[in-house]
Protein backbone atom coordinates (compact mmCIF):
# COMPACT_ATOMS: atom_id res chain seq x y z
CA UNK A 1 0.00 0.00 0.00
CA UNK A 2 1.08 3.47 -1.09
CA UNK A 3 -0.42 6.64 -0.87
CA UNK A 4 -1.05 5.86 -4.63
CA UNK A 5 -2.70 2.86 -4.58
CA UNK A 6 -2.28 -0.47 -3.41
CA UNK A 7 0.67 -3.03 -4.85
CA UNK A 8 0.64 -6.30 -6.05
CA UNK A 9 3.46 -8.47 -6.78
CA UNK A 10 3.57 -9.93 -9.92
CA UNK A 11 4.22 -13.65 -10.70
CA UNK A 12 6.70 -14.57 -12.77
CA UNK A 13 10.48 -15.44 -12.82
CA UNK A 14 13.20 -13.29 -13.16
CA UNK A 15 16.28 -13.68 -15.39
CA UNK A 16 19.35 -14.68 -13.70
CA UNK A 17 21.69 -11.62 -12.66
CA UNK A 18 25.51 -11.68 -13.01
CA UNK A 19 28.28 -9.39 -11.25
CA UNK A 20 30.76 -8.07 -13.61
CA UNK A 21 34.10 -4.88 -13.47
CA UNK A 22 32.65 -3.40 -16.84
CA UNK A 23 34.19 -0.62 -18.31
CA UNK A 24 32.60 2.61 -19.17
CA UNK A 25 32.24 3.34 -22.93
CA UNK A 26 30.41 6.87 -22.69
CA UNK A 27 29.30 9.38 -19.61
CA UNK A 28 27.90 12.75 -21.03
CA UNK A 29 25.18 15.32 -20.05
CA UNK A 30 21.82 14.18 -21.50
CA UNK A 31 20.09 17.45 -20.71
CA UNK A 32 20.28 20.40 -18.02
CA UNK A 33 20.02 17.46 -14.59
CA UNK A 34 20.65 14.47 -16.39
CA UNK A 35 23.31 12.28 -17.50
CA UNK A 36 24.00 9.47 -19.31
CA UNK A 37 26.35 6.37 -18.49
CA UNK A 38 27.07 3.53 -21.40
CA UNK A 39 28.65 0.57 -20.24
CA UNK A 40 30.11 -2.17 -21.69
CA UNK A 41 28.55 -5.83 -20.43
CA UNK A 42 27.55 -8.39 -23.55
CA UNK A 43 25.41 -10.25 -20.66
CA UNK A 44 23.44 -8.10 -19.42
CA UNK A 45 22.65 -6.23 -22.86
CA UNK A 46 21.11 -9.88 -23.62
CA UNK A 47 19.04 -10.63 -20.56
CA UNK A 48 18.02 -7.22 -19.46
CA UNK A 49 14.12 -7.57 -19.53
CA UNK A 50 11.90 -4.30 -19.99
CA UNK A 51 12.38 -2.51 -16.55
CA UNK A 52 15.05 -4.07 -14.98
CA UNK A 53 17.57 -2.54 -13.25
CA UNK A 54 21.23 -2.54 -11.84
CA UNK A 55 23.39 -2.00 -9.10
CA UNK A 56 26.31 -0.25 -9.85
CA UNK A 57 29.01 2.18 -8.80
CA UNK A 58 32.59 3.10 -9.21
CA UNK A 59 35.60 0.59 -8.32
CA UNK A 60 38.40 1.86 -5.69
CA UNK A 61 39.11 2.60 -2.07
CA UNK A 62 37.75 6.41 -2.29
CA UNK A 63 34.59 5.08 -4.18
CA UNK A 64 30.94 5.27 -2.64
CA UNK A 65 30.73 2.16 -0.43
CA UNK A 66 27.45 1.38 -1.40
CA UNK A 67 26.07 0.91 -5.34
CA UNK A 68 23.22 2.63 -6.69
CA UNK A 69 19.94 1.55 -8.33
CA UNK A 70 19.29 2.18 -11.60
CA UNK A 71 16.81 1.68 -14.19
CA UNK A 72 18.03 -0.16 -17.48
CA UNK A 73 17.27 3.10 -19.64
CA UNK A 74 18.33 1.05 -23.02
CA UNK A 75 20.11 -2.30 -23.97
CA UNK A 76 21.26 -3.13 -27.26
CA UNK A 77 22.63 -6.67 -27.31
CA UNK A 78 24.21 -6.55 -30.87
CA UNK A 79 26.57 -3.93 -29.43
CA UNK A 80 26.28 -5.74 -25.36
CA UNK A 81 26.18 -1.86 -24.27
CA UNK A 82 23.56 -0.52 -21.51
CA UNK A 83 22.53 2.96 -21.14
CA UNK A 84 21.61 4.19 -17.66
CA UNK A 85 20.37 7.85 -16.77
CA UNK A 86 20.87 9.40 -13.91
CA UNK A 87 20.79 13.11 -11.85
CA UNK A 88 23.39 13.95 -9.94
CA UNK A 89 21.65 14.28 -6.47
CA UNK A 90 24.47 13.21 -3.87
CA UNK A 91 27.14 11.54 -3.06
CA UNK A 92 26.64 8.63 -5.01
CA UNK A 93 25.60 10.05 -8.57
CA UNK A 94 28.60 12.94 -8.39
CA UNK A 95 30.85 9.94 -7.83
CA UNK A 96 29.30 8.63 -10.93
CA UNK A 97 29.50 11.74 -13.06
CA UNK A 98 33.47 12.24 -12.35
CA UNK A 99 34.27 9.16 -14.22
CA UNK A 100 35.49 8.89 -17.77
CA UNK A 101 35.83 6.33 -20.77
CA UNK A 102 37.60 2.94 -19.38
CA UNK A 103 36.79 3.98 -15.87
CA UNK A 104 35.40 0.68 -14.28
CA UNK A 105 32.18 0.18 -12.28
CA UNK A 106 31.20 -2.45 -10.68
CA UNK A 107 27.43 -3.91 -11.95
CA UNK A 108 25.31 -6.40 -10.96
CA UNK A 109 22.03 -7.07 -13.14
CA UNK A 110 20.01 -7.78 -14.55
CA UNK A 111 17.62 -7.55 -11.28
CA UNK A 112 14.19 -7.27 -9.93
CA UNK A 113 10.76 -7.88 -12.00
CA UNK A 114 9.97 -6.06 -14.85
CA UNK A 115 6.95 -4.82 -16.55
CA UNK A 116 5.10 -7.57 -18.57
CA UNK A 117 2.76 -6.66 -21.66
CA UNK A 118 0.53 -9.23 -21.48
CA UNK A 119 -0.72 -11.05 -24.38
CA UNK A 120 -3.36 -9.71 -26.82
CA UNK A 121 -2.64 -6.17 -25.70
CA UNK A 122 -2.99 -3.84 -28.66
CA UNK A 123 -2.14 -0.58 -26.70
CA UNK A 124 -0.49 0.59 -23.54
CA UNK A 125 -0.27 3.70 -22.31
CA UNK A 126 3.23 4.94 -20.32
CA UNK A 127 2.87 7.36 -18.03
CA UNK A 128 6.01 9.40 -16.52
CA UNK A 129 8.35 12.02 -14.49
CA UNK A 130 11.26 13.03 -14.86
CA UNK A 131 14.23 10.19 -14.51
CA UNK A 132 11.08 7.87 -13.78
CA UNK A 133 10.60 7.55 -17.21
CA UNK A 134 13.99 5.97 -17.57
CA UNK A 135 12.01 2.72 -16.23
CA UNK A 136 9.89 2.25 -19.00
CA UNK A 137 11.37 2.75 -21.82
CA UNK A 138 12.61 -0.95 -22.50
CA UNK A 139 9.06 -1.32 -22.94
CA UNK A 140 9.45 0.63 -26.12
CA UNK A 141 11.84 -1.12 -27.14
CA UNK A 142 10.32 -4.46 -27.34
CA UNK A 143 7.58 -3.14 -28.43
CA UNK A 144 8.83 -1.58 -31.17
CA UNK A 145 8.87 -4.55 -33.64
CA UNK A 146 5.46 -5.30 -32.71
CA UNK A 147 1.87 -4.04 -33.57
CA UNK A 148 1.11 -2.65 -30.30
CA UNK A 149 0.36 1.11 -30.16
CA UNK A 150 2.50 2.71 -27.69
CA UNK A 151 1.57 6.13 -26.14
CA UNK A 152 4.34 7.65 -23.65
CA UNK A 153 2.93 11.11 -21.69
CA UNK A 154 5.92 12.15 -20.53
CA UNK A 155 6.49 14.61 -18.02
CA UNK A 156 9.25 17.18 -17.03
CA UNK A 157 10.07 20.59 -15.69
CA UNK A 158 10.43 22.15 -18.98
CA UNK A 159 10.76 21.07 -22.77
CA UNK A 160 14.41 20.46 -22.87
CA UNK A 161 14.77 18.11 -19.45
CA UNK A 162 11.59 15.67 -20.31
CA UNK A 163 13.89 12.51 -21.02
CA UNK A 164 13.18 9.27 -23.39
CA UNK A 165 11.58 11.59 -25.88
CA UNK A 166 13.83 10.50 -28.61
CA UNK A 167 14.33 7.08 -27.59
CA UNK A 168 10.41 6.61 -27.57
CA UNK A 169 9.80 8.08 -30.54
CA UNK A 170 12.66 5.81 -32.24
CA UNK A 171 10.70 2.86 -31.14
CA UNK A 172 7.69 4.37 -32.75
CA UNK A 173 5.62 5.20 -29.93
CA UNK A 174 3.58 8.32 -30.00
CA UNK A 175 4.79 10.77 -27.88
CA UNK A 176 2.80 13.47 -25.41
CA UNK A 177 5.20 15.65 -23.72
CA UNK A 178 3.56 17.62 -21.08
CA UNK A 179 5.62 20.07 -18.87
CA UNK A 180 5.34 22.61 -15.68
CA UNK A 181 6.74 25.20 -17.68
CA UNK A 182 3.68 25.72 -19.69
CA UNK A 183 1.28 24.30 -17.31
CA UNK A 184 0.54 21.07 -19.49
CA UNK A 185 1.75 18.85 -16.59
CA UNK A 186 -0.55 19.58 -14.16
CA UNK A 187 -2.53 16.04 -12.90
CA UNK A 188 -6.21 17.25 -13.93
CA UNK A 189 -4.95 18.93 -17.32
CA UNK A 190 -3.56 15.37 -18.00
CA UNK A 191 -6.40 13.69 -16.71
CA UNK A 192 -8.60 15.80 -19.37
CA UNK A 193 -6.26 14.73 -22.00
CA UNK A 194 -6.33 11.10 -21.71
CA UNK A 195 -9.93 10.57 -21.07
CA UNK A 196 -10.51 13.02 -24.26
CA UNK A 197 -8.17 10.92 -26.83
CA UNK A 198 -8.88 7.63 -24.58
CA UNK A 199 -12.23 6.80 -23.26
CA UNK A 200 -13.43 5.38 -26.96
CA UNK A 201 -10.55 3.41 -27.32
CA UNK A 202 -8.83 2.98 -24.14
CA UNK A 203 -5.24 1.51 -23.17
CA UNK A 204 -5.78 -1.94 -21.85
CA UNK A 205 -2.41 -1.79 -20.36
CA UNK A 206 -0.74 1.39 -18.82
CA UNK A 207 2.64 1.69 -17.04
CA UNK A 208 3.74 4.25 -15.21
CA UNK A 209 6.94 5.72 -13.14
CA UNK A 210 8.57 8.76 -11.64
CA UNK A 211 5.69 10.30 -9.87
CA UNK A 212 3.39 9.57 -6.96
CA UNK A 213 0.70 12.28 -8.29
CA UNK A 214 1.35 10.35 -11.86
CA UNK A 215 0.71 7.30 -10.02
CA UNK A 216 -2.32 7.87 -9.02
CA UNK A 217 -3.71 9.11 -11.93
CA UNK A 218 -2.70 5.94 -13.59
CA UNK A 219 -4.47 3.87 -11.14
CA UNK A 220 -7.56 5.84 -11.77
CA UNK A 221 -7.57 5.39 -15.06
CA UNK A 222 -7.09 1.77 -14.97
CA UNK A 223 -9.87 1.85 -12.90
CA UNK A 224 -12.15 4.10 -15.33
CA UNK A 225 -10.87 1.77 -18.62
CA UNK A 226 -10.37 -1.87 -16.75
CA UNK A 227 -6.35 -1.72 -18.10
CA UNK A 228 -4.23 -3.81 -16.08
CA UNK A 229 -1.82 -0.92 -14.39
CA UNK A 230 2.12 -1.36 -13.18
CA UNK A 231 3.87 0.86 -11.67
CA UNK A 232 8.23 0.83 -11.03
CA UNK A 233 9.13 1.93 -7.45
CA UNK A 234 12.14 3.66 -6.74
CA UNK A 235 13.60 2.86 -3.24
CA UNK A 236 16.90 3.69 -1.16
CA UNK A 237 18.85 -0.46 -0.97
CA UNK A 238 22.09 -1.13 -0.55
CA UNK A 239 22.03 -5.08 -2.03
CA UNK A 240 19.35 -4.83 -5.16
CA UNK A 241 18.80 -8.55 -4.24
CA UNK A 242 16.54 -8.82 -1.48
CA UNK A 243 19.31 -9.76 1.21
CA UNK A 244 19.73 -6.15 2.90
CA UNK A 245 16.17 -5.79 3.21
CA UNK A 246 16.96 -2.08 2.90
CA UNK A 247 13.74 -1.03 0.36
CA UNK A 248 10.74 -2.60 1.80
CA UNK A 249 7.77 -0.52 0.14
CA UNK A 250 6.03 0.51 3.29
CA UNK A 251 6.44 -0.24 6.80
CA UNK A 252 4.54 -3.92 6.53
CA UNK A 253 1.44 -5.19 8.69
CA UNK A 254 2.69 -5.11 11.91
CA UNK A 255 3.86 -8.74 12.32
CA UNK A 256 5.01 -9.03 8.46
CA UNK A 257 7.46 -7.05 6.05
CA UNK A 258 6.20 -5.32 3.12
CA UNK A 259 7.27 -6.61 -0.10
CA UNK A 260 11.08 -5.25 -0.80
CA UNK A 261 11.10 -2.91 -3.66
CA UNK A 262 14.79 -5.25 -5.52
CA UNK A 263 13.14 -8.95 -5.15
CA UNK A 264 9.16 -7.97 -5.13
CA UNK A 265 9.42 -5.60 -7.80
CA UNK A 266 10.57 -2.25 -8.87
CA UNK A 267 7.44 -3.19 -10.85
CA UNK A 268 4.24 -3.85 -9.37
CA UNK A 269 0.59 -4.51 -10.41
CA UNK A 270 -1.27 -0.98 -9.61
CA UNK A 271 -4.84 -0.97 -7.93
CA UNK A 272 -6.79 2.31 -6.88
CA UNK B 1 40.73 -22.78 11.46
CA UNK B 2 38.30 -23.66 13.86
CA UNK B 3 35.89 -22.07 16.31
CA UNK B 4 34.99 -25.28 18.43
CA UNK B 5 34.14 -28.23 16.81
CA UNK B 6 33.21 -25.84 13.86
CA UNK B 7 35.91 -26.36 11.46
CA UNK B 8 36.26 -23.49 8.68
CA UNK B 9 38.37 -24.34 5.48
CA UNK B 10 39.65 -20.63 5.20
CA UNK B 11 38.25 -17.60 7.93
CA UNK B 12 36.06 -15.55 6.10
CA UNK B 13 32.47 -15.89 6.49
CA UNK B 14 29.56 -13.14 5.82
CA UNK B 15 28.37 -10.71 8.92
CA UNK B 16 24.91 -11.49 9.49
CA UNK B 17 22.11 -9.57 7.61
CA UNK B 18 25.12 -9.28 4.76
CA UNK B 19 24.48 -11.82 2.71
CA UNK B 20 21.48 -14.31 1.28
CA UNK B 21 21.44 -17.70 -0.33
CA UNK B 22 20.81 -15.07 -3.70
CA UNK B 23 24.17 -14.56 -4.05
CA UNK B 24 24.67 -18.09 -4.77
CA UNK B 25 23.61 -17.10 -8.28
CA UNK B 26 26.49 -14.82 -8.39
CA UNK B 27 29.67 -15.84 -6.87
CA UNK B 28 30.91 -19.59 -5.14
CA UNK B 29 29.67 -19.35 -1.93
CA UNK B 30 30.72 -23.17 -1.95
CA UNK B 31 34.56 -21.23 -0.88
CA UNK B 32 33.36 -19.20 1.84
CA UNK B 33 34.52 -20.75 5.23
CA UNK B 34 31.27 -20.69 6.58
CA UNK B 35 27.65 -18.67 5.89
CA UNK B 36 25.68 -16.57 8.63
CA UNK B 37 22.15 -16.30 8.20
CA UNK B 38 20.47 -12.98 8.77
CA UNK B 39 19.03 -13.38 12.70
CA UNK B 40 16.32 -15.33 13.33
CA UNK B 41 13.73 -14.89 16.00
CA UNK B 42 10.92 -16.42 17.33
CA UNK B 43 8.01 -15.02 15.93
CA UNK B 44 7.64 -13.28 12.66
CA UNK B 45 8.67 -9.15 12.44
CA UNK B 46 8.45 -6.60 10.12
CA UNK B 47 11.88 -4.77 10.57
CA UNK B 48 11.68 -1.23 11.28
CA UNK B 49 9.97 1.42 9.49
CA UNK B 50 11.44 3.01 5.80
CA UNK B 51 14.36 4.68 5.32
CA UNK B 52 16.35 1.87 6.29
CA UNK B 53 19.46 2.53 4.70
CA UNK B 54 21.73 5.77 3.98
CA UNK B 55 25.27 6.45 2.94
CA UNK B 56 28.17 8.50 5.08
CA UNK B 57 31.49 9.43 4.25
CA UNK B 58 32.85 5.85 4.44
CA UNK B 59 29.75 4.06 5.43
CA UNK B 60 26.88 3.41 5.68
CA UNK B 61 23.83 3.49 8.15
CA UNK B 62 20.96 0.97 8.88
CA UNK B 63 17.88 0.49 10.47
CA UNK B 64 16.34 -2.53 9.01
CA UNK B 65 15.54 -3.70 12.54
CA UNK B 66 15.79 -7.31 11.06
CA UNK B 67 12.03 -8.57 9.44
CA UNK B 68 11.82 -12.25 10.57
CA UNK B 69 9.68 -15.03 9.27
CA UNK B 70 9.80 -16.93 12.83
CA UNK B 71 11.93 -19.84 13.43
CA UNK B 72 9.50 -22.68 12.22
CA UNK B 73 9.42 -20.94 8.91
CA UNK B 74 12.84 -20.38 8.37
CA UNK B 75 13.51 -24.16 9.55
CA UNK B 76 11.01 -25.98 7.59
CA UNK B 77 12.09 -23.51 4.28
CA UNK B 78 15.87 -24.96 3.85
CA UNK B 79 17.00 -22.83 6.03
CA UNK B 80 15.81 -20.02 4.60
CA UNK B 81 17.46 -21.58 1.25
CA UNK B 82 21.25 -21.50 3.07
CA UNK B 83 20.86 -25.77 3.37
CA UNK B 84 22.62 -26.77 0.30
CA UNK B 85 25.16 -24.15 -0.21
CA UNK B 86 28.09 -25.86 0.36
CA UNK B 87 29.51 -24.26 3.33
CA UNK B 88 28.94 -24.90 7.13
CA UNK B 89 25.52 -22.77 8.55
CA UNK B 90 25.77 -20.36 11.39
CA UNK B 91 22.32 -19.90 12.66
CA UNK B 92 22.47 -15.92 13.82
CA UNK B 93 19.87 -15.86 16.46
CA UNK B 94 17.79 -13.09 18.27
CA UNK B 95 15.20 -12.34 21.04
CA UNK B 96 13.76 -9.63 22.78
CA UNK B 97 13.52 -12.01 26.35
CA UNK B 98 15.78 -14.40 27.30
CA UNK B 99 12.69 -17.20 26.39
CA UNK B 100 12.60 -15.87 23.19
CA UNK B 101 16.42 -16.64 22.73
CA UNK B 102 15.82 -19.98 24.13
CA UNK B 103 12.59 -20.67 21.92
CA UNK B 104 14.80 -20.33 18.87
CA UNK B 105 17.38 -23.05 19.67
CA UNK B 106 14.54 -25.62 20.85
CA UNK B 107 12.64 -24.51 17.43
CA UNK B 108 15.62 -25.29 15.48
CA UNK B 109 16.45 -28.52 17.09
CA UNK B 110 18.50 -30.97 15.49
CA UNK B 111 18.17 -29.70 11.79
CA UNK B 112 21.14 -29.07 9.91
CA UNK B 113 23.23 -26.14 10.86
CA UNK B 114 27.06 -25.77 12.04
CA UNK B 115 26.68 -23.26 14.65
CA UNK B 116 24.82 -20.60 16.35
CA UNK B 117 25.81 -16.86 16.46
CA UNK B 118 23.91 -15.38 19.36
CA UNK B 119 22.65 -11.74 18.18
CA UNK B 120 22.71 -9.88 21.92
CA UNK B 121 23.71 -5.99 19.95
CA UNK B 122 21.65 -5.83 16.85
CA UNK B 123 21.45 -1.96 17.98
CA UNK B 124 18.12 -1.38 16.21
CA UNK B 125 15.94 -2.94 18.22
CA UNK B 126 13.26 -1.42 20.37
CA UNK B 127 14.19 -2.62 23.49
CA UNK B 128 14.46 0.41 25.59
CA UNK B 129 17.07 1.51 23.75
CA UNK B 130 19.56 -0.71 25.43
CA UNK B 131 21.13 -3.57 23.73
CA UNK B 132 21.45 -7.31 26.41
CA UNK B 133 25.07 -7.23 26.39
CA UNK B 134 24.95 -3.59 28.10
CA UNK B 135 24.14 -5.79 31.63
CA UNK B 136 26.57 -8.74 31.76
CA UNK B 137 24.24 -10.70 34.01
CA UNK B 138 21.50 -10.50 31.43
CA UNK B 139 23.57 -11.17 28.30
CA UNK B 140 25.46 -14.56 30.45
CA UNK B 141 21.67 -15.66 31.50
CA UNK B 142 20.26 -15.95 27.71
CA UNK B 143 24.30 -17.62 26.66
CA UNK B 144 24.47 -19.99 29.42
CA UNK B 145 20.58 -21.01 28.28
CA UNK B 146 21.67 -21.09 24.74
CA UNK B 147 24.55 -23.40 25.44
CA UNK B 148 22.68 -25.62 27.37
CA UNK B 149 20.44 -26.48 24.83
CA UNK B 150 22.08 -26.45 21.40
CA UNK B 151 24.77 -29.16 20.76
CA UNK B 152 26.35 -26.82 18.50
CA UNK B 153 29.25 -24.22 18.95
CA UNK B 154 27.83 -20.93 20.44
CA UNK B 155 29.57 -17.49 18.87
CA UNK B 156 27.88 -14.81 21.04
CA UNK B 157 28.09 -11.29 18.87
CA UNK B 158 28.96 -8.04 20.91
CA UNK B 159 28.35 -4.77 20.50
CA UNK B 160 30.84 -2.03 20.03
CA UNK B 161 31.07 -0.97 23.65
CA UNK B 162 34.06 0.48 23.36
CA UNK B 163 34.80 0.78 27.09
CA UNK B 164 33.60 -2.67 28.13
CA UNK B 165 34.82 -4.79 25.50
CA UNK B 166 37.08 -6.68 28.35
CA UNK B 167 34.40 -7.84 30.47
CA UNK B 168 31.81 -8.30 27.81
CA UNK B 169 33.83 -10.66 26.01
CA UNK B 170 34.76 -12.17 29.39
CA UNK B 171 31.40 -12.74 30.45
CA UNK B 172 30.33 -14.13 26.91
CA UNK B 173 33.14 -17.16 27.62
CA UNK B 174 32.49 -17.43 31.41
CA UNK B 175 29.22 -18.64 29.72
CA UNK B 176 30.75 -21.10 27.99
CA UNK B 177 30.60 -19.49 24.71
CA UNK B 178 32.59 -21.24 22.25
CA UNK B 179 33.77 -17.61 20.23
CA UNK B 180 32.74 -13.90 20.47
CA UNK B 181 32.00 -11.77 17.07
CA UNK B 182 33.41 -8.63 17.67
CA UNK B 183 31.67 -6.33 16.85
CA UNK B 184 28.42 -5.32 15.37
CA UNK B 185 27.25 -1.98 14.06
CA UNK B 186 28.11 1.26 15.86
CA UNK B 187 24.84 3.49 17.00
CA UNK B 188 24.99 6.14 15.12
CA UNK B 189 22.91 8.66 13.28
CA UNK B 190 22.45 11.04 10.12
CA UNK B 191 20.77 14.35 10.22
CA UNK B 192 19.15 15.99 7.07
CA UNK B 193 20.06 19.72 7.54
CA UNK B 194 17.70 20.76 4.86
CA UNK B 195 14.55 18.88 6.34
CA UNK B 196 15.57 18.86 10.25
CA UNK B 197 14.66 15.24 10.04
CA UNK B 198 17.00 12.05 10.78
CA UNK B 199 17.69 10.62 7.26
CA UNK B 200 16.64 7.10 8.96
CA UNK B 201 12.80 6.17 9.65
CA UNK B 202 13.59 4.72 13.20
CA UNK B 203 15.77 7.95 13.68
CA UNK B 204 19.10 5.79 14.66
CA UNK B 205 20.98 2.83 13.02
CA UNK B 206 24.33 0.94 12.72
CA UNK B 207 27.07 2.21 11.03
CA UNK B 208 29.14 0.00 9.25
CA UNK B 209 31.50 0.23 6.42
CA UNK B 210 35.19 0.92 5.80
CA UNK B 211 35.11 4.06 8.50
CA UNK B 212 34.54 1.69 11.43
CA UNK B 213 37.44 -0.59 10.62
CA UNK B 214 39.96 1.41 12.65
CA UNK B 215 37.40 1.12 15.36
CA UNK B 216 36.87 -2.70 15.31
CA UNK B 217 40.59 -3.60 15.02
CA UNK B 218 40.91 -2.22 18.37
CA UNK B 219 38.16 -3.77 19.75
CA UNK B 220 39.18 -7.11 18.31
CA UNK B 221 43.08 -6.75 19.77
CA UNK B 222 41.16 -5.63 23.36
CA UNK B 223 38.64 -9.08 23.35
CA UNK B 224 41.68 -11.05 21.92
CA UNK B 225 44.29 -9.99 24.92
CA UNK B 226 40.80 -10.56 27.78
CA UNK B 227 39.75 -14.05 26.43
CA UNK B 228 41.26 -17.78 25.76
CA UNK B 229 38.38 -18.48 23.57
CA UNK B 230 38.53 -17.24 19.54
CA UNK B 231 37.45 -13.98 17.88
CA UNK B 232 35.62 -13.58 15.05
CA UNK B 233 36.66 -10.35 13.59
CA UNK B 234 34.62 -7.79 12.27
CA UNK B 235 33.98 -4.17 11.03
CA UNK B 236 34.77 -2.78 7.23
CA UNK B 237 36.74 -5.36 5.89
CA UNK B 238 36.76 -5.55 1.90
CA UNK B 239 40.51 -7.08 1.43
CA UNK B 240 42.45 -9.42 2.00
CA UNK B 241 44.96 -7.10 3.65
CA UNK B 242 42.19 -6.00 5.50
CA UNK B 243 41.61 -9.62 7.00
CA UNK B 244 45.22 -10.07 7.79
CA UNK B 245 44.62 -6.89 10.07
CA UNK B 246 42.46 -8.40 11.77
CA UNK B 247 44.26 -11.55 12.32
CA UNK B 248 47.23 -10.05 12.86
CA UNK B 249 45.43 -8.24 16.06
CA UNK B 250 44.21 -11.10 17.39
CA UNK B 251 41.40 -12.65 15.32
CA UNK B 252 40.52 -16.26 14.23
CA UNK B 253 38.34 -15.62 11.65
CA UNK B 254 36.35 -12.64 9.87
CA UNK B 255 33.29 -11.44 8.66
CA UNK B 256 32.92 -9.45 5.67
CA UNK B 257 29.57 -7.70 5.64
CA UNK B 258 28.68 -3.61 4.14
CA UNK B 259 31.52 -4.99 1.31
CA UNK B 260 29.48 -7.79 -0.29
CA UNK B 261 26.75 -4.82 -1.22
CA UNK B 262 29.33 -3.03 -3.74
CA UNK B 263 31.14 -6.01 -4.95
CA UNK B 264 28.91 -9.49 -4.20
CA UNK B 265 31.68 -11.35 -5.09
CA UNK B 266 34.44 -9.99 -2.59
CA UNK B 267 34.12 -12.92 -0.23
CA UNK B 268 35.22 -15.53 -2.73
CA UNK B 269 37.89 -13.01 -4.31
CA UNK B 270 40.05 -12.13 -0.83
CA UNK B 271 39.71 -15.69 -0.35
CA UNK B 272 41.66 -16.62 -3.45
CA UNK B 273 43.78 -13.86 -2.28
CA UNK B 274 44.76 -15.20 1.02
CA UNK B 275 47.47 -17.61 -0.24
CA UNK B 276 49.66 -15.22 -1.97
CA UNK B 277 49.38 -12.44 1.23
CA UNK B 278 50.21 -15.44 3.76
CA UNK B 279 53.36 -16.01 1.96
CA UNK B 280 54.00 -12.08 1.14
CA UNK B 281 54.06 -11.60 5.20
CA UNK B 282 56.23 -14.55 5.76
CA UNK B 283 53.68 -17.07 7.16
CA UNK B 284 53.35 -20.91 6.28
CA UNK B 285 49.94 -20.74 7.16
CA UNK B 286 47.40 -17.81 7.16
CA UNK B 287 46.59 -18.99 11.07
CA UNK B 288 50.59 -18.06 11.92
CA UNK B 289 49.40 -14.62 11.37
CA UNK B 290 46.99 -14.55 14.51
CA UNK B 291 47.22 -12.95 17.22
CA UNK B 292 51.16 -11.81 16.43
CA UNK B 293 50.61 -7.66 16.26
CA UNK B 294 53.36 -5.84 18.08
CA UNK B 295 53.68 -2.88 19.45
CA UNK B 296 55.53 -0.30 16.90
CA UNK B 297 58.61 1.03 19.47
CA UNK B 298 61.56 2.84 18.11
CA UNK B 299 64.19 4.28 19.48
CA UNK B 300 65.69 8.17 18.77
CA UNK B 301 68.99 7.42 17.05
Amino acid sequence: MTAAGVLDVLAGDRSRPRCEQVSVVVNRELSDRYRLLRFRSAAISERARAGQFVMLGPLGRSAPVLPRPMAIYTRDADAGVVDIVYGVVGYGTRALAEMTEGDLLAVTGPLGRGFVIEEGVERVLLVGRGVGICAMTTVAQDLAPTSVQVTAVLSGRNRESVLGQDVLRDCGADVLNVTDANGSSAVDAVRERLVRRFDDDPPQQILTSGSERLTRLAADLGARWNARTLVSVEAHMACGLGYCHGCAVGNGDGATEAPLVCRDGPVFGLRV
Amino acid sequence: MELGDLELANPVMPASGCFGPELAELTPVDTLGAVVTKTVFAQSRPGNRTHRITEVPGGMLNSVGIPSRGTTVFRDSGLGGYAGLGAPVVISIGGLSAQEYWQVVDELGACEHAAVEVNVSCPNLEHGGATLDTDLDAMTHVVSGVVARSTKPVLVKLSPQLHGMAAAARAAQDAGATAVTVCNSFPAMAVNANSRASELGNGTGGLSGPSVKPLALRLVWTAAQAVDIPVVGCGGIGSADDVAEFLIAGATAVQVGTATFAQPDVMPRIIGELPALTERLGAERIADLIGTLTIRSEDWQ
